[in-house]
Protein backbone atom coordinates (compact mmCIF):
# COMPACT_ATOMS: atom_id res chain seq x y z
CA UNK A 1 0.00 0.00 0.00
CA UNK A 2 1.09 3.64 -0.63
CA UNK A 3 2.77 6.02 2.29
CA UNK A 4 0.01 8.15 1.79
CA UNK A 5 1.56 10.21 4.86
CA UNK A 6 5.06 10.35 3.34
CA UNK A 7 4.02 11.22 -0.03
CA UNK A 8 2.01 14.20 0.78
CA UNK A 9 5.01 15.25 2.45
CA UNK A 10 6.85 15.22 -0.41
CA UNK A 11 4.62 16.22 -2.92
CA UNK A 12 2.32 18.15 -1.18
CA UNK A 13 3.95 20.39 1.66
CA UNK A 14 1.12 22.81 2.29
CA UNK A 15 -1.52 20.12 2.98
CA UNK A 16 -1.11 19.75 6.78
CA UNK A 17 -0.57 16.26 8.82
CA UNK A 18 -4.08 16.02 10.33
CA UNK A 19 -5.60 17.09 7.27
CA UNK A 20 -3.69 13.85 5.41
CA UNK A 21 -4.65 11.64 7.96
CA UNK A 22 -8.26 12.41 7.53
CA UNK A 23 -8.03 11.52 3.43
CA UNK A 24 -5.68 8.35 4.08
CA UNK A 25 -9.10 5.95 4.42
CA UNK A 26 -10.44 7.09 1.80
CA UNK A 27 -7.22 7.14 -0.39
CA UNK A 28 -6.57 3.56 0.71
CA UNK A 29 -10.33 2.60 -0.30
CA UNK A 30 -9.69 3.70 -3.72
CA UNK A 31 -6.59 2.36 -3.99
CA UNK A 32 -7.92 -0.98 -2.94
CA UNK A 33 -10.67 -0.67 -5.31
CA UNK A 34 -8.66 0.76 -8.39
CA UNK A 35 -5.77 -1.12 -8.15
CA UNK A 36 -7.37 -4.85 -9.90
CA UNK A 37 -8.53 -2.84 -12.65
CA UNK A 38 -5.53 -1.95 -13.55
CA UNK A 39 -3.71 -5.19 -13.36
CA UNK A 40 -6.48 -6.10 -15.91
CA UNK A 41 -5.16 -3.82 -18.36
CA UNK A 42 -3.25 -4.97 -21.52
CA UNK A 43 -1.33 -3.40 -24.17
CA UNK A 44 -4.21 -3.26 -26.66
CA UNK A 45 -6.06 -1.26 -24.05
CA UNK A 46 -5.67 2.36 -25.25
CA UNK A 47 -6.61 5.70 -23.16
CA UNK A 48 -9.84 7.26 -23.86
CA UNK A 49 -7.95 10.54 -24.03
CA UNK A 50 -6.29 10.19 -26.99
CA UNK A 51 -5.29 13.50 -28.85
CA UNK A 52 -6.02 13.62 -32.58
CA UNK A 53 -9.22 15.96 -33.02
CA UNK A 54 -6.34 18.77 -34.82
CA UNK A 55 -5.66 16.15 -36.85
CA UNK A 56 -9.99 15.91 -37.71
CA UNK A 57 -10.12 12.23 -36.71
CA UNK A 58 -12.29 11.22 -33.36
CA UNK A 59 -11.91 12.82 -29.97
CA UNK A 60 -11.17 11.33 -26.88
CA UNK A 61 -14.20 10.19 -24.20
CA UNK A 62 -16.61 11.15 -27.13
CA UNK A 63 -18.60 8.10 -27.61
CA UNK A 64 -18.89 8.57 -31.41
CA UNK B 1 -46.01 25.86 -15.50
CA UNK B 2 -44.55 23.82 -18.44
CA UNK B 3 -42.63 25.65 -21.22
CA UNK B 4 -45.23 24.07 -23.81
CA UNK B 5 -47.96 25.72 -21.48
CA UNK B 6 -46.52 29.46 -21.51
CA UNK B 7 -45.78 28.91 -24.99
CA UNK B 8 -49.28 28.27 -25.56
CA UNK B 9 -50.19 31.37 -23.09
CA UNK B 10 -47.87 33.66 -25.03
CA UNK B 11 -48.97 33.03 -28.74
CA UNK B 12 -53.11 33.24 -27.57
CA UNK B 13 -52.18 36.53 -25.76
CA UNK B 14 -53.38 35.42 -22.31
CA UNK B 15 -50.06 36.60 -20.64
CA UNK B 16 -47.35 38.70 -22.15
CA UNK B 17 -43.65 37.22 -21.34
CA UNK B 18 -43.19 40.39 -19.44
CA UNK B 19 -45.98 39.11 -17.20
CA UNK B 20 -44.49 35.76 -17.05
CA UNK B 21 -41.49 37.29 -15.50
CA UNK B 22 -43.11 39.48 -13.08
CA UNK B 23 -44.82 35.92 -11.87
CA UNK B 24 -41.38 34.51 -11.70
CA UNK B 25 -39.70 37.25 -9.84
CA UNK B 26 -42.59 37.24 -7.34
CA UNK B 27 -41.96 33.33 -6.62
CA UNK B 28 -37.98 34.02 -6.58
CA UNK B 29 -38.86 36.67 -3.90
CA UNK B 30 -40.93 34.28 -1.83
CA UNK B 31 -39.42 31.08 -2.02
CA UNK B 32 -36.00 32.38 -1.96
CA UNK B 33 -35.99 32.47 2.05
CA UNK B 34 -37.50 28.93 2.05
CA UNK B 35 -35.28 27.34 -0.72
CA UNK B 36 -32.37 29.56 -1.50
CA UNK B 37 -32.36 28.44 -4.90
CA UNK B 38 -30.46 31.28 -5.93
CA UNK B 39 -26.93 32.96 -5.84
CA UNK B 40 -27.79 36.15 -8.25
CA UNK B 41 -31.46 37.19 -9.49
CA UNK B 42 -31.38 39.11 -12.87
CA UNK B 43 -34.51 41.72 -12.44
CA UNK B 44 -32.86 44.15 -14.85
CA UNK B 45 -31.84 41.51 -18.11
CA UNK B 46 -35.39 39.66 -17.56
CA UNK B 47 -37.52 42.29 -17.88
CA UNK B 48 -35.22 43.83 -20.51
CA UNK B 49 -35.42 40.63 -22.66
CA UNK B 50 -39.08 39.78 -21.81
CA UNK B 51 -39.91 43.30 -23.01
CA UNK B 52 -37.91 42.21 -26.26
CA UNK B 53 -39.91 38.87 -26.55
CA UNK B 54 -42.89 40.93 -26.61
CA UNK B 55 -42.05 43.14 -29.24
CA UNK B 56 -40.90 40.18 -31.22
CA UNK B 57 -44.66 38.78 -30.54
CA UNK B 58 -46.12 42.13 -31.41
CA UNK B 59 -43.94 42.28 -34.57
CA UNK B 60 -44.93 38.93 -35.33
CA UNK B 61 -41.72 37.99 -34.61
CA UNK B 62 -41.72 33.89 -33.49
CA UNK B 63 -38.32 32.48 -32.34
CA UNK B 64 -39.48 29.84 -31.38
CA UNK B 65 -40.99 27.79 -28.07
CA UNK B 66 -38.58 28.98 -25.56
CA UNK B 67 -40.12 32.70 -26.72
CA UNK B 68 -40.79 34.67 -23.53
CA UNK B 69 -40.60 31.75 -21.02
CA UNK B 70 -38.80 32.27 -17.45
CA UNK B 71 -35.37 30.16 -16.96
CA UNK B 72 -32.38 30.21 -14.84
CA UNK B 73 -28.66 29.25 -15.55
CA UNK B 74 -26.44 27.54 -12.87
CA UNK B 75 -24.13 29.36 -11.54
CA UNK B 76 -21.36 28.55 -13.27
CA UNK B 77 -22.55 29.27 -16.95
CA UNK B 78 -21.01 32.45 -17.75
CA UNK B 79 -23.25 35.47 -18.36
CA UNK B 80 -21.28 38.78 -19.57
CA UNK B 81 -21.71 41.59 -16.99
CA UNK B 82 -23.51 38.99 -14.38
CA UNK B 83 -21.81 37.51 -11.61
CA UNK B 84 -20.74 33.77 -11.96
CA UNK B 85 -19.28 32.31 -9.37
CA UNK B 86 -18.83 28.91 -9.42
CA UNK B 87 -20.68 28.89 -5.93
CA UNK B 88 -16.90 29.38 -4.92
CA UNK B 89 -15.53 32.26 -2.78
CA UNK B 90 -12.25 31.55 -4.97
CA UNK B 91 -15.00 33.34 -7.80
CA UNK B 92 -17.30 35.07 -5.62
CA UNK B 93 -16.93 38.55 -7.17
CA UNK B 94 -16.22 36.80 -10.77
CA UNK B 95 -17.92 39.22 -13.60
CA UNK B 96 -17.62 37.32 -17.01
CA UNK B 97 -16.82 39.57 -20.13
CA UNK B 98 -18.16 36.88 -22.60
CA UNK B 99 -21.75 34.75 -22.66
CA UNK B 100 -21.27 30.85 -22.73
CA UNK B 101 -22.65 28.97 -25.88
CA UNK B 102 -25.97 27.81 -24.17
CA UNK B 103 -26.70 31.47 -23.03
CA UNK B 104 -26.13 32.86 -26.42
CA UNK B 105 -28.14 30.27 -27.73
CA UNK B 106 -30.84 30.80 -25.47
CA UNK B 107 -30.74 33.96 -25.42
CA UNK B 108 -31.01 33.80 -29.56
CA UNK B 109 -34.11 31.83 -28.76
CA UNK B 110 -35.42 34.46 -26.80
CA UNK B 111 -36.02 33.22 -23.23
CA UNK B 112 -35.92 35.11 -20.31
CA UNK B 113 -33.19 34.48 -17.41
CA UNK B 114 -34.66 35.03 -14.22
CA UNK B 115 -31.28 34.39 -12.46
CA UNK B 116 -28.29 32.27 -11.38
CA UNK B 117 -28.69 29.16 -9.35
CA UNK B 118 -27.13 27.43 -6.26
CA UNK B 119 -24.82 24.91 -6.44
CA UNK B 120 -22.02 22.36 -4.49
CA UNK B 121 -19.46 24.54 -4.20
CA UNK B 122 -17.34 24.43 -7.58
CA UNK B 123 -20.09 21.65 -8.59
CA UNK B 124 -17.43 19.17 -7.06
CA UNK B 125 -20.41 17.46 -4.65
CA UNK B 126 -24.58 16.25 -4.38
CA UNK B 127 -25.72 17.85 -1.27
CA UNK B 128 -25.60 21.69 -2.58
CA UNK B 129 -25.35 22.38 0.95
CA UNK B 130 -22.82 25.38 0.55
CA UNK B 131 -20.85 27.08 2.50
CA UNK B 132 -20.04 30.27 0.88
CA UNK B 133 -23.45 30.86 -0.37
CA UNK B 134 -26.15 29.28 1.78
CA UNK B 135 -27.71 25.46 1.52
CA UNK B 136 -30.01 24.93 -1.32
CA UNK B 137 -33.13 23.33 -0.11
CA UNK B 138 -35.34 20.57 -1.30
CA UNK B 139 -38.72 22.46 -2.43
CA UNK B 140 -40.57 19.26 -1.69
CA UNK B 141 -39.09 19.04 1.76
CA UNK B 142 -36.71 22.23 2.90
CA UNK B 143 -35.14 19.51 5.49
CA UNK B 144 -33.65 17.55 3.41
CA UNK B 145 -31.11 18.31 0.42
CA UNK B 146 -32.09 19.01 -2.86
CA UNK B 147 -29.49 16.73 -4.40
CA UNK B 148 -26.43 18.63 -6.12
CA UNK B 149 -24.38 20.03 -7.53
CA UNK B 150 -27.23 21.87 -9.94
CA UNK B 151 -29.73 21.96 -6.32
CA UNK B 152 -30.36 25.24 -6.95
CA UNK B 153 -31.72 24.40 -10.37
CA UNK B 154 -33.26 21.27 -9.20
CA UNK B 155 -35.37 23.01 -6.76
CA UNK B 156 -36.42 26.22 -8.86
CA UNK B 157 -37.99 24.01 -11.48
CA UNK B 158 -39.63 21.72 -9.04
CA UNK B 159 -40.92 24.44 -7.18
CA UNK B 160 -42.50 26.01 -10.83
CA UNK B 161 -40.28 29.30 -10.10
CA UNK B 162 -39.35 28.92 -13.60
CA UNK B 163 -39.78 26.95 -16.14
CA UNK B 164 -36.74 25.20 -16.75
CA UNK B 165 -33.13 25.90 -15.76
CA UNK B 166 -29.60 24.74 -16.85
CA UNK B 167 -27.25 22.35 -15.02
CA UNK B 168 -24.34 20.67 -15.42
CA UNK B 169 -23.24 16.94 -14.86
CA UNK B 170 -20.30 15.42 -13.77
CA UNK B 171 -21.11 12.01 -11.85
CA UNK B 172 -24.93 12.87 -11.74
CA UNK B 173 -25.57 16.45 -10.75
CA UNK B 174 -28.33 16.84 -13.25
CA UNK B 175 -30.24 13.63 -12.82
CA UNK B 176 -29.48 13.70 -8.87
CA UNK B 177 -31.80 16.70 -8.27
CA UNK B 178 -33.71 16.10 -10.60
CA UNK B 179 -34.75 12.72 -8.68
CA UNK B 180 -34.47 14.48 -5.14
CA UNK B 181 -37.01 17.11 -6.51
CA UNK B 182 -39.37 15.45 -8.83
CA UNK B 183 -38.89 16.86 -12.20
CA UNK B 184 -36.61 16.07 -15.28
CA UNK B 185 -33.08 16.18 -15.98
CA UNK B 186 -31.01 15.22 -18.98
CA UNK B 187 -27.58 14.74 -19.17
CA UNK B 188 -26.99 14.60 -22.49
CA UNK B 189 -24.66 12.73 -25.21
CA UNK B 190 -20.88 13.95 -24.27
CA UNK B 191 -20.36 16.74 -27.40
CA UNK B 192 -24.22 17.45 -27.82
CA UNK B 193 -23.93 20.37 -26.06
CA UNK B 194 -21.67 23.13 -26.22
CA UNK B 195 -19.50 23.81 -23.04
CA UNK B 196 -17.79 26.55 -24.14
CA UNK B 197 -17.66 29.49 -21.23
CA UNK B 198 -18.92 27.18 -18.23
CA UNK B 199 -16.81 26.83 -15.49
CA UNK B 200 -14.96 22.99 -15.74
CA UNK B 201 -15.08 20.60 -12.93
CA UNK B 202 -13.60 17.42 -14.77
CA UNK B 203 -13.34 18.15 -18.60
CA UNK B 204 -14.10 14.63 -19.47
CA UNK B 205 -16.98 14.34 -18.31
CA UNK B 206 -18.02 17.52 -17.71
CA UNK B 207 -22.08 17.41 -19.88
CA UNK B 208 -24.73 20.51 -19.71
CA UNK B 209 -28.30 19.86 -20.05
CA UNK B 210 -32.21 20.98 -18.82
CA UNK B 211 -33.70 20.49 -16.02
CA UNK B 212 -37.70 20.33 -16.83
CA UNK B 213 -40.42 19.81 -15.38
CA UNK B 214 -41.55 17.40 -18.42
CA UNK B 215 -39.14 15.85 -20.99
CA UNK B 216 -40.98 16.93 -24.09
CA UNK B 217 -40.04 20.16 -22.27
CA UNK B 218 -36.35 18.69 -21.72
CA UNK B 219 -36.64 17.99 -25.95
CA UNK B 220 -38.09 21.23 -26.28
CA UNK B 221 -34.80 23.01 -24.62
CA UNK B 222 -32.62 20.62 -26.35
CA UNK B 223 -33.59 21.49 -29.77
CA UNK B 224 -32.33 25.23 -28.66
CA UNK B 225 -29.05 24.35 -27.79
CA UNK B 226 -27.85 21.66 -29.17
CA UNK B 227 -25.27 21.55 -32.25
CA UNK B 228 -21.48 21.75 -32.38
CA UNK B 229 -19.36 24.92 -31.28
CA UNK B 230 -15.65 25.23 -32.81
CA UNK B 231 -14.72 27.48 -29.42
CA UNK B 232 -15.67 23.70 -27.44
CA UNK B 233 -12.74 20.70 -28.58
CA UNK B 234 -15.41 18.39 -27.47
CA UNK B 235 -18.20 19.76 -29.46
CA UNK B 236 -19.44 16.76 -31.82
CA UNK B 237 -19.71 17.64 -35.22
CA UNK B 238 -22.03 14.95 -35.98
CA UNK B 239 -25.79 16.50 -37.04
CA UNK B 240 -28.49 17.55 -34.42
CA UNK B 241 -31.46 14.90 -35.20
CA UNK B 242 -35.35 16.65 -33.63
CA UNK B 243 -35.17 15.75 -29.95
CA UNK B 244 -39.48 15.96 -30.17
CA UNK B 245 -40.29 12.76 -31.03
CA UNK B 246 -44.08 13.29 -32.45
CA UNK B 247 -46.34 9.93 -32.35
CA UNK B 248 -43.48 8.59 -30.11
CA UNK B 249 -44.74 4.96 -29.61
CA UNK B 250 -43.86 2.28 -26.17
CA UNK B 251 -44.72 -1.04 -28.57
CA UNK B 252 -41.44 -2.85 -29.50
CA UNK B 253 -38.97 -0.47 -27.74
CA UNK B 254 -36.71 -2.92 -26.29
CA UNK B 255 -35.57 -2.60 -22.02
CA UNK B 256 -33.00 -3.75 -20.91
CA UNK B 257 -33.56 -4.24 -17.36
CA UNK B 258 -30.14 -5.12 -15.22
CA UNK B 259 -29.75 -8.17 -13.72
CA UNK B 260 -26.77 -7.00 -11.67
CA UNK B 261 -25.55 -4.23 -9.76
CA UNK B 262 -28.77 -1.91 -9.95
CA UNK B 263 -30.58 -3.72 -7.91
CA UNK B 264 -28.44 -3.99 -5.13
CA UNK B 265 -28.95 -2.04 -1.94
CA UNK B 266 -32.10 0.16 -3.21
CA UNK B 267 -34.15 1.70 -0.82
CA UNK B 268 -37.81 -0.26 -0.86
CA UNK B 269 -39.34 2.66 -1.58
CA UNK B 270 -37.35 3.58 -4.68
CA UNK B 271 -37.47 -0.75 -5.35
CA UNK B 272 -41.04 -0.86 -5.12
CA UNK B 273 -41.51 2.76 -7.48
CA UNK B 274 -39.06 1.55 -9.76
CA UNK B 275 -41.27 -2.58 -9.95
CA UNK B 276 -44.21 -0.13 -11.29
CA UNK B 277 -42.66 1.99 -13.90
CA UNK B 278 -41.30 -1.12 -14.93
CA UNK B 279 -45.03 -2.23 -14.86
CA UNK B 280 -46.09 0.27 -16.79
CA UNK B 281 -43.85 0.11 -19.33
CA UNK B 282 -44.55 -3.22 -19.98
CA UNK B 283 -48.43 -2.55 -20.13
CA UNK B 284 -47.52 0.51 -22.48
CA UNK B 285 -46.25 -2.14 -25.00
CA UNK B 286 -42.37 -2.39 -24.73
CA UNK B 287 -40.08 -5.72 -23.91
CA UNK B 288 -38.11 -6.37 -20.56
CA UNK B 289 -35.21 -7.98 -21.57
CA UNK B 290 -32.78 -8.89 -18.61
CA UNK B 291 -29.60 -7.88 -19.08
CA UNK B 292 -26.39 -8.40 -17.16
CA UNK B 293 -24.37 -5.00 -17.79
CA UNK B 294 -20.66 -4.51 -17.64
CA UNK B 295 -19.60 -3.80 -14.30
CA UNK B 296 -20.88 -0.27 -13.12
CA UNK B 297 -19.18 -0.24 -10.02
CA UNK B 298 -15.61 -0.43 -11.59
CA UNK B 299 -16.75 2.23 -14.17
CA UNK B 300 -17.56 4.20 -10.66
CA UNK B 301 -14.20 3.75 -9.56
CA UNK B 302 -12.37 4.75 -12.43
CA UNK B 303 -14.51 7.25 -12.93
CA UNK B 304 -13.89 8.51 -9.35
CA UNK B 305 -9.88 8.47 -10.26
CA UNK B 306 -10.56 10.35 -13.26
CA UNK B 307 -12.53 13.43 -11.71
CA UNK B 308 -10.19 13.14 -8.62
CA UNK B 309 -7.17 14.40 -11.05
CA UNK B 310 -8.71 16.46 -13.45
CA UNK B 311 -10.26 18.66 -11.00
CA UNK B 312 -6.77 18.99 -8.92
CA UNK B 313 -5.64 19.51 -11.92
CA UNK B 314 -7.47 22.50 -12.73
CA UNK B 315 -7.76 23.83 -9.23
CA UNK B 316 -3.98 23.70 -9.02
CA UNK B 317 -3.44 27.86 -9.40
CA UNK B 318 -5.58 28.10 -6.35
CA UNK B 319 -4.18 25.64 -4.32
CA UNK B 320 -2.88 28.17 -2.00
CA UNK B 321 -6.28 29.49 -1.01
CA UNK B 322 -6.90 26.63 1.21
CA UNK B 323 -8.57 28.67 3.16
CA UNK B 324 -11.24 29.97 0.86
CA UNK B 325 -12.56 25.93 0.37
CA UNK B 326 -15.14 24.50 2.19
CA UNK B 327 -13.88 21.60 3.93
CA UNK B 328 -15.34 18.81 1.77
CA UNK B 329 -13.96 20.21 -1.68
CA UNK B 330 -10.91 20.85 -0.13
CA UNK B 331 -10.32 17.27 1.02
CA UNK B 332 -11.13 15.86 -2.56
CA UNK B 333 -8.84 18.64 -3.74
CA UNK B 334 -6.53 17.26 -1.49
CA UNK B 335 -6.79 13.48 -2.59
CA UNK B 336 -6.82 14.35 -5.89
CA UNK B 337 -3.17 16.00 -5.97
CA UNK B 338 -2.02 12.90 -4.19
CA UNK B 339 -2.79 10.58 -6.87
CA UNK B 340 -0.31 9.26 -9.34
CA UNK B 341 -0.58 10.06 -12.95
CA UNK B 342 -0.21 6.11 -13.90
CA UNK B 343 -3.32 5.84 -12.09
CA UNK B 344 -5.44 8.54 -14.17
CA UNK B 345 -3.94 7.28 -17.75
CA UNK B 346 -5.12 3.66 -16.37
CA UNK B 347 -8.43 5.01 -15.57
CA UNK B 348 -9.02 6.42 -18.64
CA UNK B 349 -7.62 2.79 -20.56
CA UNK B 350 -10.31 1.03 -18.31
CA UNK B 351 -13.03 4.01 -19.51
CA UNK B 352 -11.89 2.49 -23.12
CA UNK B 353 -12.56 -0.76 -22.25
CA UNK B 354 -15.62 -0.26 -20.85
CA UNK B 355 -17.32 1.74 -23.44
CA UNK B 356 -16.23 -1.23 -25.59
CA UNK B 357 -18.26 -3.47 -23.49
CA UNK B 358 -21.21 -1.19 -23.39
CA UNK B 359 -21.21 -1.03 -27.22
CA UNK B 360 -21.95 -4.85 -27.47
CA UNK B 361 -24.64 -4.33 -25.29
CA UNK B 362 -26.64 -1.76 -27.14
CA UNK B 363 -27.05 -4.82 -29.76
CA UNK B 364 -29.66 -6.07 -27.35
CA UNK B 365 -31.89 -3.26 -26.64
CA UNK B 366 -32.74 0.03 -26.99
CA UNK B 367 -32.44 1.51 -23.75
CA UNK B 368 -31.92 0.73 -19.99
CA UNK B 369 -33.64 1.61 -16.64
CA UNK B 370 -32.14 1.62 -13.51
CA UNK B 371 -33.44 3.86 -10.10
CA UNK B 372 -31.50 7.40 -10.34
CA UNK B 373 -30.62 7.38 -6.69
CA UNK B 374 -30.94 4.25 -4.34
CA UNK B 375 -32.38 6.54 -1.81
CA UNK B 376 -35.19 9.65 -1.44
CA UNK B 377 -33.15 12.73 -0.34
CA UNK B 378 -31.23 12.90 2.68
CA UNK B 379 -31.90 15.51 5.66
CA UNK B 380 -29.23 18.71 5.09
CA UNK B 381 -25.89 16.94 7.48
CA UNK B 382 -26.82 13.58 7.32
CA UNK B 383 -23.02 12.10 6.09
CA UNK B 384 -24.40 7.86 5.62
CA UNK B 385 -26.87 6.13 4.99
CA UNK B 386 -27.46 2.54 6.85
CA UNK B 387 -28.24 -0.53 4.65
CA UNK B 388 -29.31 -4.22 6.31
CA UNK B 389 -26.78 -6.94 5.56
CA UNK B 390 -26.72 -10.79 5.58
CA UNK B 391 -27.70 -11.52 8.95
CA UNK B 392 -28.43 -8.24 10.45
CA UNK B 393 -25.40 -6.58 10.02
CA UNK B 394 -25.61 -2.90 9.41
CA UNK B 395 -23.88 -1.22 6.73
CA UNK B 396 -23.18 2.36 6.35
CA UNK B 397 -22.76 4.25 2.89
CA UNK B 398 -21.63 7.50 2.50
CA UNK B 399 -24.28 9.74 0.96
CA UNK B 400 -22.17 10.87 -1.54
CA UNK B 401 -21.29 7.56 -2.80
CA UNK B 402 -24.84 6.09 -2.15
CA UNK B 403 -26.09 9.28 -3.92
CA UNK B 404 -23.74 8.90 -7.03
CA UNK B 405 -23.63 4.88 -7.49
CA UNK B 406 -26.20 4.67 -9.77
CA UNK B 407 -25.45 7.56 -12.06
CA UNK B 408 -21.77 7.80 -12.31
CA UNK B 409 -20.56 5.45 -14.79
CA UNK B 410 -22.83 7.23 -16.91
CA UNK B 411 -20.62 10.04 -17.07
CA UNK B 412 -17.56 7.99 -17.94
CA UNK B 413 -19.08 6.84 -20.56
CA UNK B 414 -20.22 10.15 -22.42
CA UNK B 415 -23.71 8.22 -23.23
CA UNK B 416 -27.34 9.62 -22.94
CA UNK B 417 -29.80 9.63 -20.14
CA UNK B 418 -32.45 10.99 -18.32
CA UNK B 419 -34.31 11.34 -14.84
CA UNK B 420 -37.64 11.19 -15.30
CA UNK B 421 -40.11 11.38 -11.46
CA UNK B 422 -41.22 8.41 -9.75
CA UNK B 423 -43.73 9.45 -6.84
CA UNK B 424 -43.14 7.83 -4.14
CA UNK B 425 -45.22 8.85 -0.81
CA UNK B 426 -44.38 12.64 0.40
CA UNK B 427 -41.01 12.22 -1.60
CA UNK B 428 -40.05 11.64 -5.16
CA UNK B 429 -37.61 8.63 -6.82
CA UNK B 430 -35.96 9.37 -10.02
CA UNK B 431 -36.35 6.50 -12.96
CA UNK B 432 -32.91 6.98 -14.94
CA UNK B 433 -33.43 6.46 -18.83
CA UNK B 434 -30.16 5.56 -20.43
CA UNK B 435 -29.43 5.22 -24.23
CA UNK B 436 -26.91 5.04 -26.99
CA UNK B 437 -24.73 7.75 -28.16
CA UNK B 438 -26.63 10.56 -29.46
CA UNK B 439 -29.93 9.04 -28.79
CA UNK B 440 -31.10 11.66 -26.55
CA UNK B 441 -34.00 12.18 -28.89
CA UNK B 442 -34.91 8.85 -27.77
CA UNK B 443 -34.33 8.72 -23.94
CA UNK B 444 -36.34 12.33 -23.92
CA UNK B 445 -38.89 10.19 -25.83
CA UNK B 446 -39.24 7.58 -23.72
CA UNK B 447 -39.37 9.77 -20.62
CA UNK B 448 -42.06 11.49 -21.83
CA UNK B 449 -44.09 8.32 -22.64
CA UNK B 450 -43.10 7.29 -18.70
CA UNK B 451 -44.62 10.27 -17.15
Amino acid sequence: MTDWKALAAARCPDVPPDAVACLVPALEALETSFRPLAEQLTSDDESAVVFSDVFGANVSGRAE
Amino acid sequence: MTIEEAARRLRTREVSAVELALESLRMIREQQPRLNAFITITEEVALEQARRADDDFARGSDRGPLQGVPYALKDLFDTSGIRTTGGTKIFADRVPDRDCAVYERLQAAGAVLMGKTGMHELAYGITSNNPHFGAVRNPRDPARIPGGSSGGSGAAVAAGIVCFAMGSDTGGSIRIPAAYCGCVGLKPTFGRVSRFGTLPLGGSLDHMGPMTQTARDGALVMEAIAGYDPRDDSSSHRPVDGFVKSGFSMTGLRIGVPENFYNERIAPEVAAAFADALRRAESAGARLIPVPVPDPAALNVAGRVILLAEVSALMAPYAGRRGDFGADVLALLDQGRLLAATDYINAQRFRRRAQRQWADMWQSVDVIFTPTAPILAPLIGRSDVEWGGEGGIVEAEDVRLATTRLVRAINVLGIPAVSIPLHCNQLPAGLQIIGRPFDDGLVLAVGESMA
